[in-house]
């Protein structure tokens, strides 16, 4: 079972620095600059014309021009042409945040065989124009000085390559339920390996224990012996169980995980992947005693109902006694006031449904009422509700304001009182045999992954992912994705899709074999780094920073590819050893001199 | 039913739809309570919104809720909102099946839920009872003789009196029992006491006039069914408007039972012997002439109707509302036939025979009006009474 990781580890290229040049020497540069009028944005308050006469005479600038749009297509072709024509080895646009044009003109000097590194953005909108409405002269003046900065900065410029790292063909899947088997076929299925943790003894999850499910009745149970059968089919595969991840280091594409795998006898087992896939699910909601009547007899959760439902067959029977009349009461433990549990569990409803409508089937004479807020069977579901309906389930819409109560009665029956809102405020009695009250999903309590991995946690205790919409199942943990309900509440097709999708930004970073990480690392200058490390060590978030033995002397070493190129370790530094590429201490002194030499007036 | 935890809240009854759906109701478990129906409804206001809410109760079973609304007979069946409904789900005929199901309710013998729900023994009961007054009152016949039909020489006028009384009696408690039980429930449900009917001259005066709305405008004049009900679609010719065919009925059995009065008052009087020969102009013979035309027309428009389906009222049939119109029918035209043979000379024996079977239907109509699709002749007024009252009221706060 235990795992050999592959013996090679990953190259970590060094960031690709061409020969420094001299700071603050000019005359052998040949830089470009564009001031854009952004269509009156800039040009309204700034006098570009300005701009471009006081950057014309800037040592090491050859073309300076003004621009409509510089972001349209046609300027963006000038420029192209214009670096080509003049050899230019250095561009600076003014204009807009280089949150909202950076990578374009960096496109633009790329297209231009321009190191995209000696292309500086400088921002004359946000911070200038819009920023000195009421002061054209002056914000010309301070335009002047941030193109000359940026100018300052370009100069000395080195081209930068991106990092490249090897990156391993595996990949873990944390978690052996529905989400995680099927991410685990797929991963093997493009030929990547496989290792599979699983906390407990065996593969399966939660819907391992579920019975026939909606729309092919087809059981839980039978699902994932199809899926495990698949898995069992893949050699390329490794399956853990009883086992837990317990550390994880090295770097993006490289990552060294320990796997701690119970059993007679405990053991450590080391694997080397390139991605985590997180899928370790969720957990119920177990009502507190007293919640809704939980705690007498005869009122059950939904995985207890589920339960009942599938392992019987014909009227269903409680305990002996034939059930007559089931309520159901929606949204427990979910769609709570603030700061309980204000999500909605989307998988309640229609599961409800479904055990409800099994259950009709084999009893005619059973009556059912559903006492909710709203019903969620949103898309194919509806259909579902619909037979519920038309097989006469009663659902009564209750007040938020006037929730449900039950108790016992003399008889021995369960008396819920219940407000339908659809024929007044007054207050009714349901006698009922069954009350099952619908949980919903809980985070799972999973601290030592969280840890271990890092995983961003949100409000809701369920992981972050990076975007909701377009990175679904990234984390701002590099190479390690979340799928399934350890994301958010989701029905088991929807935690197949975010396992699938895993799998596919899986295949995406480590099918090419390497990645190409950005070179705006920190570095140390080994000569005059003093050793110390104890104040960078303790400054870098990402653990990019060792201490080594180099020719018998201990210095600072920084792995290009752990680092994120925060900066956290320059200013720390007592001996200024350290230095961020592409914002070098040289760059920023440069330019913030350049800024000052505004002092002069303006002509 | 007691309980630990509630005590002033109304139980839900489980049973209700299904035991609704043994008188008819159409399958209301498709409806969602969107309110077209109530939308649609020309008459609905805001004094009586239905037939959502009455079908709500039925789907939640809200029992008390569905017998004390006055909305049930507010409503005749036009069939609007069963055409408009997105989920079929037949309101117009729901409606009707809890009309049913009240008249069942509201009575405490059971005899007209057997009617309504078990066709075969019903109808077994139907010509049990109508044997019944044949052969008691032939038990006592006399002889069948005279120049021209001596009927009561052949049943003595006596016996057909006095079982006359003893049927009516037995209607009065019936009907009595019957309209109590409803009305404590709908004055209940509408907030309505004695104080607010008897309290004082304005109250009275209110309730005065609701009850004139109830009897005279309403169930004589017909005239929300007349003008507000757009059941006519395409429009019928003036003969086969529903709400004529309906009033023709009423008039028609009223004028005959007044006609009877009549012919019984002139003998109290002193004027004429009961069953003496008179001429077809004498106003007692000429009232029944012209009220036995109106209720066998009524009658046979309505089993026509039923017969060939014409409308949503006619799409579904109990056996208990073909017992009325068959009843009504037989009283009726028999009549027609004795008074034929009144008028042929040499008095033909089947007049007498026929004279027997008028009697004997007659009697069991009587006898089972609060217990057939009759009772809505007693319960229809009450509810509308009481919706009189809710009106006058929003006139009085807005």
């Amino acid at each position: 079972m235990s795992e050999q990781p592959d013996a090679s580890t990953s190259e970590q290229a060094d960031a690709g620095t061409s020969e420094q040049a001299d700071p603050g020497k000019s005359g052998d540069r040949r830089i470009g600059v564009f001031i854009c009028h952004c269509g009156g944005n800039i040009s309204d308050y700034v006098d570009v014309a300005k701009v471009r006469d006081a950057l014309k005479d800037e040592p090491d600038v050859v073309v300076s021009e003004t621009t409509l749009f510089a972001c349209s297509d046609g300027t963006q072709q000038e420029m192209v042409a214009a670096i080509q024509e003049k050899k230019l080895d250095g561009l600076v646009v003014a204009s807009c945040s280089p949150k909202l044009h950076q990578i374009t003109f960096q496109g633009v000097s790329k297209r231009a065989d321009l190191n995209p590194y000696s292309y500086t953005q400088v921002n004359v909108r946000e911070q200038c124009s819009w920023a000195h409405t009421d002061d054209h002269e002056g914000a010309t003046e301070k335009a002047i000085g941030l193109v000359r900065a940026g100018v300052a900065k370009t100069r000395l410029s080195t081209p930068l390559e991106p990092l490249v790292v090897k990156t391993l063909p595996k990949t873990m899947v944390v978690g052996g339920g529905v989400a995680g088997l099927r991410a685990a076929v797929g991963l093997a299925d493009i030929g990547l390996g496989v290792v599979i943790v699983e906390r407990a003894s065996a593969l399966g999850g939660w819907v391992a224990e579920l019975g026939p499910m909606y729309p092919n009745e087809h059981s839980g149970r039978e699902q994932i012996d199809f899926l495990i059968a698949e898995v069992a089919k893949r050699p390329s595969i490794t399956v853990l169980t009883d086992a837990e991840l317990v550390s994880k280091s090295g770097s993006f594409g490289n990552y060294i995980t320990e796997v701690r795998v119970k059993g007679s006898h405990s053991q450590m087992v080391t694997a080397e992947v390139g991605t985590i896939v997180v899928a370790t699910g969720f957990d119920t909601y177990e009502p507190e005693v007293g919640e809704f009547g939980y705690g007498i007899d005869g009122v059950v959760t939904l995985p207890e109902f589920t339960k009942l439902v599938d392992s019987s067959k014909g009227p269903l029977i409680y305990k002996g006694k034939q059930v007559r009349t089931i309520a159901y009461v929606y949204c427990v433990g979910n769609r709570q006031p603030a700061g309980g549990n204000e999500y909605c569990s989307k998988f309640c409803c229609a599961a409800t449904v479904h055990a409800s409508l099994k259950i009709a089937k084999r009893d005619s004479e059973l009556r059912q009422y559903h006492l909710h807020r709203d019903i969620r069977t949103y898309g194919k579901f509806e259909l579902m509700y619909s037979e519920s309906r038309e097989r006469g389930s009663v659902y009564m819409k209750f007040p938020d304001e006037t929730p449900p109560s039950v108790a016992k009665m003399a008889d021995g029956r369960l008396a819920v009182t219940v407000v339908d809102t659809q024929t007044g405020n007054e207050e009714l009695t349901l006698p009922a045999d069954l009350v099952v009250l619908v949980t919903g999903m809980v985070p799972r309590q999973n601290q030592g992954l969280t840890s271990v991995l890092k995983l961003p946690v949100g409000v809701d205790g369920f992981y972050n992912e990076i975007h909701p919409k377009l990175r679904p199942v990234e984390t701002v943990v590099a190479g390690v994705m979340i799928a399934g309900a350890c994301q958010s509440p989701k029905t088991l097709s929807e935690s197949v899709a975010s396992g699938l999708a895993a799998v596919t930004q899986s295949a995406g970073i480590l099918l090419k074999g390497f990645a190409e990480l950005d070179p705006l690392v920190a570095t140390v200058d080994i000569a005059a780094c003093a050793g110390c490390t104890d104040t960078c060590l303790a400054s870098c978030p990402y653990d990019a920073i060792t201490a080594v033995d180099t020719d018998g002397r201990k210095v600072a070493e920084i792995s290009a590819a752990v680092c994120k190129g925060c900066g956290g370790c320059v200013p720390v530094c007592p001996e200024d050893a350290i230095d961020l590429l592409g914002y070098t201490d040289a760059q920023m002194r440069a330019s913030i001199d350049s800024l000052s030499l505004v002092k002069e007036p303006v002509a | 039913m007691t309980t630990t935890a509630t005590k002033t809240t109304r139980f839900i009854d489980t049973e209700l739809l299904s035991d609704l759906k043994r008188f008819g109701a159409a399958d209301v478990s498709a409806c969602f309570s969107c309110g077209t129906c109530t939308a649609i409804c020309p008459l609905v206001d805001n004094d009586s919104t239905f037939p959502r809410r009455i079908i709500r109760y039925a789907q939640v079973g809200m029992r008390d809720e569905l017998l004390s609304s006055k909305e049930l007979w507010t409503c005749y069946q036009c069939g609007l909102c069963s055409d408009s409904c997105p989920t079929e789900a037949d309101p117009s005929e729901f409606m009707a099946a809890a009309r049913r199901y009240a008249i069942a309710s509201y009575e405490p013998t059971g005899l007209a839920r057997i009617l309504y729900t078990r066709p075969v023994v019903g109808s077994f009961i139907a010509a049990a009872v109508a044997a019944f007054f044949a052969v008691f009152m032939y038990a006592s016949h006399g002889p069948q003789d005279g120049a021209s039909l001596a009927l009561f020489e052949f049943i003595p006028e006596g016996l057909i009196h006095w079982t006359g009384v003893a049927v009516m009696v037995a209607l009065a408690l019936a009907g009595v029992f019957g309209i109590t039980s409803m009305a404590r429930r709908v004055a209940r449900s509408e907030g309505v006491s004695l104080a607010t009917l008897f309290g004082g001259r304005a109250q009275l005066s209110k309730a005065g006039k609701a009850l004139w709305s109830a009897l005279g405008i309403e169930s004589l004049g017909q005239r929300r069914y007349r003008e507000d009900c757009k059941d006519d679609n395409p429009v019928e010719p003036l003969y086969r408007r529903r709400w004529l065919i309906h009033a023709l009925t009423i008039w028609g059995f009223l004028g005959l039972f007044s006609a009877t009065i009549l012919d019984w008052g002139l003998a109290l009087i002193g004027v004429k012997e009961t069953g003496t020969p008179i001429p077809l102009w004498y106003p007692s013979r000429l009232i029944g002439t012209i009220a036995g035309i109106a209720l066998v027309y009524g009658v046979s428009m309505f089993m026509i109707n039923r017969l060939r389906q014409v409308n949503r009222a006619a799409q579904f049939t109990t056996a208990s509302d073909w017992l009325l119109l068959v009843l009504l029918w037989i009283t009726g035209a028999t009549g027609f036939f004795i008074e034929v043979a009144l008028y042929l000379p040499n008095a033909p024996a089947w007049g007498y025979w026929i004279f027997l079977f008028h009697v004997a239907v007659a009697m069991e109509l009587m006898l089972l009006l609060p217990f057939t699709k009759f009772a809505h002749a007693m319960y229809r007024p009450v509810a509308l009474f009481f919706y009189a009252l809710a009106a006058d009221k929003s006139k009085q706060t807005v």
